[in-house]
């Protein structure tokens, strides 16, 4: 590290300004907005811990949202890091198929991912849908997927898998070019195979693109919004209803702002928690 | 790599091939759907048939549609001058604030990193109150300033910057500062120069924030001049209908520039030659 | 003499343009997000009949609509006037997002359109949004499936309704699964909007359930009470006991587009069908009227959307003027023509013949006339509807009706215990 302190601030201000003016602020103003009450005609009254309160203390339909939230959350995670890991080693190779591969697995970031929804809507429709037209192919009975209580979470995180992993791909590929060749070519000649290449070198050389990508993606994905809002609006009963969206019908459906801010107070608070933990994770498994 | 190289290659291919089913399904259903005739989505889709992708019937009228009786050529064009303004003032930005946080300790520093991380762990719902009422105290509301401007600092681009920044030598620095370099010199040209792949990255990531933003536009710069992308393909969608011909097709066409640039860069990525410059 | 005088004109000139620009007032509207091009007809039409007026329309994607609005309106004058969901207008009025309109309209004018619509657009005795289009809903019916069935078609003249009783028999005869896979290939009966209050309020209703207390601001009693409970319970045995209606559709455009294939032998749905099923090219269908229960009431589902000028405009007139051209007879003829929906005006019926002599149309006229009922009127609409739809929602896909009622109705009182 470098000791100077003006330097550094002078780097550093244009974008920490930024972001103070843009983020940070309306973020302490929303914070402050979950410790009041607003009335109908806009009149905020100071009300304290109570909205807290009453999510931790009266709202099943909120420690039900914790449990969807934190049930997605360990499954869509791990998956689409991992998923996206493979997918970047797979594809970085200098051979031209590559380059159509890779296009191929970003294409579905680069459609916005209400559209992504409405086209898995029909997809995985439950009655109709491409899915079930290639399962009954296979002789499969034809499967609920959005339309069971059991089946639409996996098929939300289905979703994100499909739309994010060529995009989380990207930040891996980038990764990778930081690895000189001579890493590998060493390690070839040192005989060793395949797997303890991987496990042994790239990945530790990878550990902060990796806890970017972790923690990055872990946050984005707490925030997920279109596909339950266009797919199963929370349901069915309460299945896809994560903490992101109990938040939103509070804001913007019962005009609750005190218990919305209060829900995406709560939802940060998760998510720097995962984040930190994450981090270590990621520090104590390859010491960087 | 040199025995078996071929049959290595082969396989790959293969895996490759059949995880990109999975992908080239929908997708293509989708293209399909654009590029038939505007009816009924679900004709086709069930029982599967070869005509479910390769449609017997094709037609490019969905496509002249939105160019010519909805202008989607505005939103494009909008769409696109918001972006590259973005990653234009984005990259200097933020690689600048993530120098800072890899490689240099100052006081307050641990409180600016936490800050930073936090600005992308709010939902955006939550701020949207606020923030519009700063933009529209700033006058800039309905100007393309009010887009641009709250996205140019961003928390995901300095993270990313940071990360890569730490793990360039600390060798290389030092020995620019020896040479009497002065900071914003060693910055553009000893680090930018070696910053390819994260620089990219960046952009292709601010490109796409601002490509998908929808909620921020019809909120904070909701004149028809100034109608970005993403409003314009999810106006397909009605309360009483939705206009999959047009929705798919506009939303293909809207998909393009993302992946046009990310094409673009690829050779970014695939370098595989040393570029840290250390022997 | 010459110079000087073309100098004079020149300047008198361009000291006068910016008084032409600054003597036309620009209207910011905000509207549901139809195709642009026909909207923009209508607002070329007003800003040739005004030229005085310049309006800025901005057309937001329905699933933005409600949270665009709310932004805007909490931060002060903007928009000028805006599209109102009907049921939404005591919400906006307890808010003071609305502008009360009684004095630009003497009383005479406000008989221009439905009853039900007017008492929508009114609250606590005040209008606040004027009627824009209008909607009823009735029984579509697959001629094919019906003929395949051996099944006479149901009723079709205005006013001669089946028994929800003899539905839910004809569904169950006209339920088939020929590959056996467990799927049916065709449905008997598809509810449009599947968990909508809209939707469903009127089987409650024609049980002689309530949907809200007369106040407006409190369900206890309403969701519990046995008429509710047996018309849910119908409701429930649809899709879980009798299994004739399938689960998990999404929205209105799935549920044609099921009905549409050919995949439901009814479709009880709203009056935008009527234009919209035209593109299934291979569907034959026709439309009786809306089912009420035996020994019941008939009731039907209305209204849609209103226009309304915010409460804080600085340009009360002008936006009164828009609104007034756009729920006027003109431009309701030309919106019927270009996208199909329900006239909120009677005399549109009458001026357009050709279109509304049809007996679909008939069918659903004698029911705006005569057993529309609006939906609930509270100023805690949105929360209502939500709550409910959920309720509705979970019970579709298998709930037990009562417990999730009973949780429903406290959850309602509770958000609506604000607005007291």
């Amino acid at each position: 590290m470098f000791r100077e302190a003006k330097t550094g601030w002078a780097f550093v201000l244009p974008a920490f300004l930024l972001l103070c003016l843009f983020k940070i602020a309306p973020i302490f103003v929303s914070f402050a907005e979950s410790l009041q009450y607003t009335g109908i005609t806009g009149e905020k009254t100071f009300v304290g811990a109570e909205n807290y309160l009453f999510l931790f203390a009266e709202d099943p339909v909120f420690w039900n949202s914790v449990k969807v939230t934190l049930v997605y959350s360990l499954l869509v995670n791990p998956l689409v890091v991992v998923t996206a890991l493979v997918l970047a080693m797979l594809v970085n190779v200098r051979h031209k198929f590559a380059v159509f591969f890779r296009t191929l697995y970003f294409i579905p970031a680069a459609i916005s991912f209400a559209v992504v929804s409405v086209i898995w809507g029909i997809v995985l429709d439950p009655y109709y849908g491409l899915a079930n037209g290639f399962l009954a192919l296979l002789r499969i009975p034809p499967q609920p997927f959005f339309a069971s209580s059991g089946q639409a979470l996996l098929s939300l995180v289905f979703l994100i898998i499909w739309r994010s992993a060529g995009y989380w791909m990207i930040f891996f590929l980038a990764g990778l070019q930081g690895i000189p060749q001579e890493i590998f070519e060493a390690a070839e000649m040192d005989g060793v195979n395949r797997l303890q290449r991987i496990f042994r070198i790239t990945l530790p050389l990878l550990a902060r693109t990796i806890s970017f990508v972790l923690v990055t993606n872990t946050a984005l994905n707490f925030l997920t919004f279109a596909p339950v809002y266009i797919l199963t609006n929370g349901g069915p009963c309460g299945a896809t209803n994560i903490l992101m969206y109990e938040s939103y019908k509070s804001a913007f459906v019962n005009l609750d702002l005190g218990r919305a801010t209060a829900i995406s107070s709560v939802l940060l608070l998760i998510i720097l928690l995962f984040s930190a933990v994450e981090l270590k994770i990621t520090r104590a498994s390859f010491e960087y | 790599m040199r025995k078996n190289g071929r049959l290595n290659t082969a396989v790959l291919f293969i895996v490759l091939s059949l995880i990109s089913l999975v992908y080239i399904i929908p997708l293509l259903w989708t293209a399909a759907s654009a590029i038939r005739p505007a009816g009924s989505i679900y004709q086709y889709a069930t029982p599967l048939t070869w005509e479910t992708f390769f449609p017997r019937e094709i037609t490019a009228d969905n496509f002249i549609h939105i160019f010519t009786r909805e202008d989607f050529g505005i939103p494009l064009a909008n769409s696109f001058i918001i972006a590259s303004a973005t990653i234009a003032f984005g990259v200097i930005v933020n690689s600048m604030a993530g120098f800072a946080l890899a490689r240099f300790s100052f006081p307050g520093k641990n409180l600016v990193f936490l800050l930073v991380l936090i600005t992308f762990m709010v939902p955006f719902e939550s701020i949207v109150i606020p923030l519009y009422i700063l933009v529209e105290k700033m006058g800039l509301i309905n100007t393309y300033a009010a887009l641009i401007l709250p996205a140019v600092g961003n928390g995901l681009a300095v993270f990313l910057f940071r990360q890569f920044f730490a793990e360039v030598p600390k060798e290389l620095l030092e020995a620019g500062r020896a040479d009497g370099a002065s900071w914003p010199r060693i910055y553009l040209q000893i680090l930018l120069p070696l910053s390819g792949p994260a620089i990219v990255t960046v952009m292709v990531m601010m490109f796409m924030f601002q490509w998908n933003a929808l909620f921020w536009p019809l909120v904070a710069a909701y004149s028809n001049r100034l109608q970005v992308v993403q409003v314009a393909v999810a106006s397909h969608r009605l309360t009483e209908e939705t206009h999959w011909a047009y929705l798919f097709g506009s939303a293909l066409v809207a998909s393009l520039p993302p992946m046009l640039l990310f094409l673009g860069l690829q050779r970014f990525y695939v370098r595989g030659i040393s570029k840290t410059g250390i022997r | 003499m010459k110079k000087a005088a073309s100098i004079f004109l020149l300047v008198l000139f361009s000291l006068l343009l910016p008084l032409c620009i600054f003597g036309e007032t620009k209207l910011e509207v905000v509207w549901m997000g139809w195709p642009k091009d026909k909207v923009m007809e209508l607002v070329e039409r007003f800003e040739a009949l005004n030229p005085d007026i310049d309006v800025d329309i901005q057309l937001v994607p329905f699933p933005k609509l409600f949270q665009t609005l709310e932004v805007r309106l909490s931060s002060g004058g903007t928009p000028d006037a805006y599209i109102v969901d009907g049921p939404l207008t005591s919400s906006y009025a307890v808010r003071e997002n609305l502008l009360p309109l009684n004095d630009y309209f003497s009383p005479g004018e406000l008989e221009s359109w439905f009853a039900s619509s007017i008492a929508a657009g009114t609250y606590k005795g005040k209008l606040y949004s004027v009627p824009y289009t209008n909607s009823s809903a009735g029984l579509y019916f697959n001629k094919k499936a019906f003929q395949a069935g051996g099944v006479p078609f149901p009723p079709q003249s205005p006013g001669d309704r089946l028994t929800w009783e003899q539905v839910s028999e004809l569904a169950r005869k006209l339920t088939e699964d020929s590959n056996g896979d467990g799927r049916p290939d065709t449905w008997g009966l598809i509810i449009e909007q599947i968990d909508r209050p809209y939707q469903l309020l009127p089987l409650i209703q024609s049980k002689g359930g309530r949907a809200i207390n007369p106040d407006g601001l409190s369900t206890a009693g309403c969701f519990t009470s046995s008429a509710f409970l047996e018309a849910t319970t119908f409701y429930w045995r649809l899709f879980n006991e009798w299994k004739v209606s399938p689960q998990g559709l999404k929205d209105s455009a799935q549920s044609r587009e099921y009905f549409g294939n050919g995949k439901s032998a009814m479709m009880l749905g709203a009056e935008w069908n009527i234009s919209r099923l035209a593109k299934f090219k291979d569907l034959d269908f026709g439309l009786s009227p809306h089912p009420m229960f035996a020994g019941g009431k008939a009731v039907t589902p209305t209204g849609s959307w209103h226009v309304g000028v915010n409460a804080r405009t600085s340009h009360p007139d002008e936006a009164v003027r828009f609104v007034k051209f756009m729920t006027g007879k003109e431009a309701s003829i030309t919106w019927h023509k270009l996208h199909g929906h329900a006239p909120a005006r009677p005399d549109v019926y009458e001026a357009l013949p050709e279109v509304f002599s049809s007996p679909l149309w008939q069918v659903l006229f004698y029911e705006m006339e005569n057993t529309a009922v609006p939906r609930p009127l509270t100023p805690g609409y949105l929360e209502y509807e939500l709550i409910l739809r959920e309720a509705f929602n979970s019970i579709h896909f298998g709930a037990d009706p009562k417990t999730t009622l009973e949780s429903a109705t406290q959850r309602i009182d509770r958000e609506l215990r604000k607005y007291r």
